[in-house]
């Protein structure tokens, strides 16, 4: 196989179908880019899931004098009594892991440090205004449903809020942007197939008179279709490289910002390196197989 | 070298048959003409033997295979031991005389130093020297057909396959076009040249086998185009 030859070929056939290349090269990178999204979101909701997972509690928020929750109206707030019976029925229940008590100095310092930036927000609430909870952990997180029950209306208790329920509010969200990202990628990949089908038409009918010679001469059909599949080959690379650079963009402007607010879950290079592999192959692959396709139907050998 | 035993081939959407029970011998060195009117037959016979077509029934031997029995991954190597040269030439216009005849030995990966010694040999057997970076539009129709002979014979195949090379040049040089193909048929390759022209034919004095209707009506040696003509 003389190498040289090949590419000197192939150089000729991208650049004869300059707008055409140009199409492959952009819809790949774009394909390419939604596909790995899809999958950096995916490994995204699997650690955050993993780092959720043995952190859900359920909160139970006592009241507070003056309270506007309707459970709280004319209590005054929580007294000690209450408070000592709520302690000692959390403790009771059969799914409850553990259970701890959050002070309003306590949560005030939590709020700080999530609204770190937020200097209005910060100035305006003090200490006192934070309510006290029960932080409780449950064994089994799915189990949650009967505990609420028992506790909302309980005497001392404003509202009960599952954090499960919050997050798993947010993973459908993000499960929602998984699947468009991926569909959108699909259709893209089709298109892109669709393309490179083109692509490989043109160059094999601008070609007509080399391949009817090689023909005759003897050459072998490697040799014939090699430049075509690697019009594709060269084609899904470049887009491939461009999308591996959408990717680590997402990653440093999007992901990054996004992280700020999930506290633990970065999203690492390592994870993005894999996924820039994956749709490089997946990408070189897909234009293998569509020039080899369409070589076949038109290119007789 | 060449062997056909009731070779019947009809084409697809056509009743006629193209070729029709033919059988034919053609010996190692041997310089045969095809010759009847157009529409005999004659590249379909051409095409049999390149493997280019398939017989609907009887055997094709090429230098003792049965083509019938060549896996398709074996027929580029067929083909490397048989030049072709047709009527239009078919050379590539952006390659000059000696890429053009390089080019036939690059597609099958002989290697750089082996084309560098035989590609100007090949260009001077076929009385082109000095011309080898000439473009094809500079050269006379005769020029570029020599130019096809020399691509055709460059990989010294065993067998010379011409159709109608001189279909599309004046008398005079079909003379010059005719040489050389004998000069190639003396290094000891068959040739078989499809034709219908009367006067080559009658001044070599060569095989002679007839067409008419994928029929063979006549197989005579050191014959003449015939007396109809
Ligand atoms: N590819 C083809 N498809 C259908 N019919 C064909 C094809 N090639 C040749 N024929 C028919 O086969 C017959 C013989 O053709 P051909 O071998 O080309 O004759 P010649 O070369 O002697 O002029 C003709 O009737 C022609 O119409
Ligand atoms: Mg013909």
């Amino acid at each position: 196989m003389r190498a040289n030859f090949i590419f000197s070929e192939v150089w000729i056939g991208l650049r004869r179908n300059l707008t055409m290349t140009v199409a492959v090269i952009v819809t790949v990178a774009i394909g390419m880019a939604l596909l790995g999204v899809g999958l950096m979101i995916n490994s995204q909701i699997s650690t955050m899931k993993d780092f959720w997972s043995d952190k859900v509690e359920v909160s139970v928020f006592l009241c507070k004098k003056n309270d506007p929750f309707p459970a709280c109206k004319g209590s005054g707030g929580v007294n000690a009594q209450e408070q000592a019976a709520l302690s000692q029925q959390i403790k009771a229940m059969p799914q409850v892991e553990s259970v701890s008590f959050e002070d309003s100095a306590h949560a005030y310092e939590v709020f700080k440090t999530t609204n770190s930036g937020n200097t209005v927000l910060l100035s305006a609430i003090r200490a006192e205004d934070m309510p006290e909870s029960f932080r409780v952990k449950l064994k089994d997180p799915d189990t949650y449903t009967a505990v609420i029950e028992q506790l909302k209306g309980a005497p001392g208790v404003s509202n009960v809020v599952n954090q499960k329920e919050i997050l798993e509010k947010f993973f459908a969200l993000l499960e929602s942007l998984r699947w468009a990202a991926l569909v959108v990628a699909i259709i893209l990949v089709f298109a892109a197939t669709l393309l490179i089908g083109n692509t490989v038409r043109l160059s094999a009918y601008n070609r007509r008179r080399e391949t009817g010679i090689m023909r005759l001469v003897g050459a072998s059909n490697i040799y014939i279709q090699l430049p075509f599949v690697m019009e594709g080959v060269i084609a899904g690379l470049i887009g491939g490289v461009m999308s591996g650079v959408l990717l680590m963009v997402s990653k440093v402007f999007l992901f990054d910002k996004v992280q700020v607010y999930l506290a633990n879950t970065v999203l690492t290079w390592e994870t993005v390196t894999k996924v820039i592999l994956i749709t490089l192959i997946f990408g070189v692959v897909i234009c293998i197989l569509a020039s080899f396709v369409t070589l076949r139907r038109y290119l007789r050998v | 070298m060449i062997h056909f035993d009731n070779v019947t081939k009809v084409y697809a959407n056509q009743n006629r048959p193209a070729l029709d029970h033919v059988s034919v011998d053609v010996d190692k060195g041997e310089f045969v003409f095809l010759v009847g009117p157009s529409g005999s037959g004659k590249s379909t016979f051409l095409r049999l033997v390149l493997k280019e077509e398939r017989p609907d029934s009887g055997v094709i031997q090429v230098a003792g295979k049965d083509l019938s029995r060549l896996s398709n991954f074996k027929v580029p190597h067929l083909r490397r031991r048989i030049g072709c040269v047709f009527q239009d030439f078919r050379l590539l216009p952006n390659k000059n005389v000696y890429e053009n005849v390089a080019f036939a030995l690059e597609v099958i990966g002989k290697p750089r130093r082996f084309i560098r010694k035989v590609v100007p040999e090949v260009v001077e057997l076929v009385g082109l020297e000095g011309k080898a970076h000439r473009m094809p539009d500079e050269l006379s129709g005769g020029e570029q057909q020599r130019v096809a002979m020399a691509r055709a014979f460059v990989n010294r195949p065993m067998i010379l396959l011409a159709d109608e090379p001189t279909g599309n040049i004046d008398p005079a040089t079909s003379i010059g076009i005719m040489k050389v193909l004998d000069r190639i048929n003396r290094t000891g390759t068959t040739v078989v040249m499809a034709t219908h022209d009367a006067a080559i034919v009658d001044s070599m004095r060569k095989r002679v086998v007839e067409l008419e209707d994928g029929k063979i009506v006549r197989d005579q040696s050191r014959g003449v185009y015939g007396q109809a003509y």
